[in-house]
């Protein structure tokens, strides 16, 4: 145990917790430096898996729209019209498992896959249009 | 006044002692408190974490020249819960109030697809917009005012040494523990619709959140501290 | 070098400070068990 007098331990800090003090400063040093990373890094991190720069951010919202409801039809309406119904609100696309414990048919996204996964649907279009005089 | 016994060369060091400290903290906090808040909208976050580092290397420097600074561990406390109490806020405020904006619908969905699929299966088809999840919508509408807001206030009174600080913070970290609990019970219970189709399931989840244990690590200090230390 | 008796309260205090960390990371890792159980045998 801590054998150091008072008055070298931390104001308001007793010598019956100063061990217990000591864990709790390491464990939140490392939650304080976890938080303030993650504060900082997460939504450039997100935006660069999901295709950003090349994609703009309305562009992967429009892929998720389409992954989300399964319907490759779907746009993301930006702006939203403000007090309009919810964008999915009554849509019959989406693919589950239902159940008592729903289960979604969509996949994981890959590392820029939405990238991958536009232009792929837009050479589709693409042809299908080239093939219909 | 005493000015009769001491000297008074002795009485403005003191004085000058204290000014000083005063300052630093203040200066320490200025930075560190901007950057906090800055980090907490996790879009700006990214500028925050400059002005963060610049508050905290002030902290340390303030404290490397014998000022008398705040206890590391009321610091490390008070931009914990500052830090965390704000990402929490402006998520669920974005999923509550402003599920509908561009942000809302590239960052809470690409982290949803990520790590949580509460925050991307059927996203915005509630009638109330949002999160689509069973439960986490009632857990939103808990959380965001009595606890998350109401810790951002508390850890600004306890970063200040002020005794309402610290019985707030004992508060809402309690709030923190049953929010914790539940949110958690939750989650389990309905794992297939939170980690079908998503990157990375659990342990990415975890390895995210599991900081976010901030009440667990902040109640056994608050109950065990020296309550003297703080002012009315 | 002043040694001050731990008092009886603070003993008490501390006992029960740990034993409820010990009660909230014991949950939060049933939790994560039962979590990563569920991960090893579905396909997510």
């Amino acid at each position: 145990m801590n054998k150091a007098p008072t008055d070298e331990l931390p104001l308001g800090t007793t010598p019956a917790f100063a061990g217990m003090h000591k864990w709790l400063q390491r464990g939140l040093i490392v939650c304080l430096t976890a938080l303030v990373l993650e504060g900082a890094f997460t939504f450039p991190l997100l935006a660069l898996w999901y295709g950003w720069p090349q994609l703009s951010l309305h562009e992967i919202c429009t892929e998720f729209e389409k992954i989300r409801f399964a319907d490759d039809s779907r746009e993301c309406i930006y702006p939203y019209p403000l007090f309009g119904p919810a964008e999915g609100a009554g849509q019959k696309t989406a693919q589950d498992e239902w159940g008592i414990q729903p289960k979604p048919l969509y996949k994981a996204i890959g590392y820029r896959e939405l990238i991958q996964r536009r232009d792929e649907r837009l050479a589709r279009q693409a042809a299908a249009h080239a093939s219909q005089p | 006044m005493t000015t009769n016994t001491m000297s008074m060369g002795g009485m403005n060091n003191l004085d000058d002692h204290h000014r000083r400290s005063r300052e630093a903290q203040w200066q320490a906090d200025k930075w560190m408190m901007s950057g906090a808040l800055l980090l907490g909208t996790a879009v700006f976050g990214i500028l925050g974490f400059p002005l963060f580092l610049r508050g905290m290397a002030l902290q340390l420097k303030a404290q490397r020249e014998g000022l008398t600074v705040r206890p590391i561990m009321v610091t490390l406390i008070g931009y914990l819960v500052a830090v965390d109490a704000a990402l929490n806020t402006i998520g669920w405020a974005l999923d509550l109030v402003a599920h509908h904006t561009l942000l809302a619908r590239v960052f809470l969905m690409a982290w949803g697809n990520m790590f949580d699929a509460g925050y991307f299966w059927h996203y915005n088809e509630l009638w109330l917009g949002g999160a689509s999840a069973p439960g986490e919508k009632a857990w939103e509408i808990a959380l965001l005012p009595i606890v998350f807001a109401m810790r951002i206030a508390a850890a600004i009174g306890f970063l200040q040494m002020k005794r309402w600080g610290h019985q707030w913070l004992i508060i809402t970290c309690w709030f923190g523990v049953v929010a914790w609990t539940g949110y958690i019970a939750n989650m389990t219970i309905f794992a297939d619709v939170r980690y079908t189709g998503v990157v990375f399931p659990v342990i990415g989840w975890w390895l995210y959140d599991i900081f976010y244990i901030t009440p667990f690590l902040a109640l056994p200090y608050l109950h065990s501290v020296n309550r003297e230390i703080f002012s009315n | 070098m002043k040694e001050q008796p731990i008092s009886e309260q603070d003993r008490r205090r501390r006992r029960a400070l740990i034993a409820f960390q010990i009660v909230c990371y014991g949950y939060l890792l049933t939790m994560f068990l039962i979590q990563l159980h569920m991960y090893s045998t579905r396909d997510w």
